[in-house]
């Protein structure tokens, strides 16, 4: 699995598609933080909310950066489909998880409010929930569940858009409440934990479409 | 479902896509050795190759493969942005196998490390089949000697001796392999008045069956379009043409 995880991720970073989320993200981050962001928890909510699609975005271009006969070729390789699928949301979830902590970071070295560990710790909360329900959002959509890319990322876009005004009826919307709030409350690790089915659900779902 | 000694098991194996008609149909097949599959274009060899291979899972029917297979598609893509080499590492690491020289002796000429979409076509075939021959125990090869120079098609041959294989082929480089042939085109047949449409859809050799009001068309297999036509005619319908 760890070979194959190397493989799906060189090839990500092979290719560039995986740049153009990454600079959006980098960009609207730098904007957010560009002057006072408010109080510490208060200022997390900007970057999770903006960490949600750009995490869906980054994981359709994993899960599509092989084309399909080299997808093939690689699902035979690894001994079947449920392998490389896993492996290709491994690498979604861990290109996530690395922005979660950057935007988890930014502030606390940014922002003129101090933060303390606590804090901290529950803007990374926060942002991994976010990250996951993104990845999951993304790969739920993406090939082989539907096979055009103009299907996913109309798909994608649907729903992520439509996220943002059903406010706390989503586990998006747990945390950017809770955020908003100035407050933590388990709802964000629920929302955390609802990400995560969905990313494997995501693969069983690819898995059973394939 | 693995582990069939070293060569592949297809047990009544059926395929369509989606709604579609049925591209295979009931295929029965047990590959030992070389085995060449022949047959004219949309006879459903690289269907039946995916299949064979672990990419497709066919709509009904059972196959048994052994756990390393190696998969050469009609066409490598001639986009790839990562080197030869690294990709072939990477193969090799996944299946936890060394390099051999399949490349070597099939000529490879050009950078291993620059972009396989600088590549050309026929090397990045010897590409391809470089990561096939990797695996230990089946390979399937779909027109593997596509782009080759006929060096390095006979070379190929060579490769083949003594491999567990199932390869499609137009070209007749294999003469002592196993021929299976998926030729046999089929017969259309357009009904109109059409009762016992659950009942035609059933026969054996009916690929599909589209209806359209009282009006139907069905594709059978040759072999079975006397029995379908007398079928049809037995359950009421009306035969408008037989093409």
């Amino acid at each position: 699995m760890i070979s194959l995880v190397r493989y799906l991720a060189a090839d990500v970073f092979r290719g560039q598609r995986f740049l153009a989320p990454l600079l959006v993200f980098l960009g609207v981050m730098g904007m957010l933080f560009s002057s006072d962001a408010g109080q510490p928890l208060e200022a997390y909510a900007g970057s999770s909310a903006l960490l949600y699609p750009v995490a869906a975005w980054m994981a359709v271009v994993v899960a599509t950066s092989e084309d399909v006969v080299r997808r093939g070729i690689t699902v035979v390789s690894a001994g079947g489909w449920s392998r490389v699928l896993t492996a290709a949301a491994l690498v979604a979830v861990a290109i996530a998880l690395a922005m979660a902590l950057l935007a988890a970071v930014w502030p606390v070295v940014t922002n003129p409010h101090p933060y303390t560990f606590g804090e901290f710790l529950i803007g990374l909360a926060a942002h991994t929930a976010c990250a996951l329900l993104g990845v999951g959002v993304g790969l739920m959509f993406a090939r082989p569940v539907f096979d055009a890319i103009g299907r996913t990322v109309l798909a994608v876009f649907a729903v992520v858009v439509l996220t943002y005004p059903l406010g706390r009826v989503t586990p998006l919307g747990w945390v950017l409440d809770a955020l908003g709030h100035n407050s933590f409350s388990l709802s964000v690790l629920w929302a955390a934990v609802v990400g995560a089915a969905l990313v494997s659900g995501a693969v069983v779902v690819g898995v059973r479409r394939a | 479902m693995d582990g069939y000694l070293d060569g592949v098991l297809l047990d009544q194996v059926s395929k369509r896509y989606g709604r579609g008609p049925w591209v295979l149909r009931d295929l029965t097949l047990e590959v030992s050795g070389l085995v060449v599959l022949t047959g004219a274009n949309g006879t459903g060899k690289s269907t039946l190759l995916k299949i064979a291979a672990g990419v497709l899972r066919p709509t009904s029917g059972r196959v048994v493969r052994p756990a390393s297979v190696g998969y050469v598609p009609e066409r490598f893509p001639s986009d790839v942005k990562m080197s030869a080499s690294s990709y072939l590492a990477h193969m090799g690491r996944i299946r936890c196998a060394a390099a051999g020289d399949v490349l070597e002796r099939l000529g490879f000429v050009g950078s291993l490390t620059a972009p396989m979409a600088e590549l050309s076509k026929g090397n990045a075939q010897k590409v391809a089949l470089a990561q096939a021959f990797l695996a230990a125990d089946l390979l399937v090869l779909d027109e593997p000697w596509t782009g080759l120079d006929p060096a390095a098609s006979a070379e190929l041959v060579s490769l083949l001796e003594g491999r567990t294989a199932l390869v499609s082929d137009h070209e007749g480089h294999l003469a002592s392999a196993t021929r299976v042939d998926l030729a046999g085109g089929h017969v259309t047949i357009e009904l109109s008045r059409v009762v016992g449409l659950e009942a035609l859809e059933a026969l054996e050799g009916v690929w599909s069956v589209l209806s359209r009001g009282s009006s139907a068309r069905v594709v059978v297999a040759p072999d079975r379009s006397d029995h379908v036509l007398a079928e049809a005619l037995r359950l009421g319908c009306s035969v408008r043409s037989v093409r």
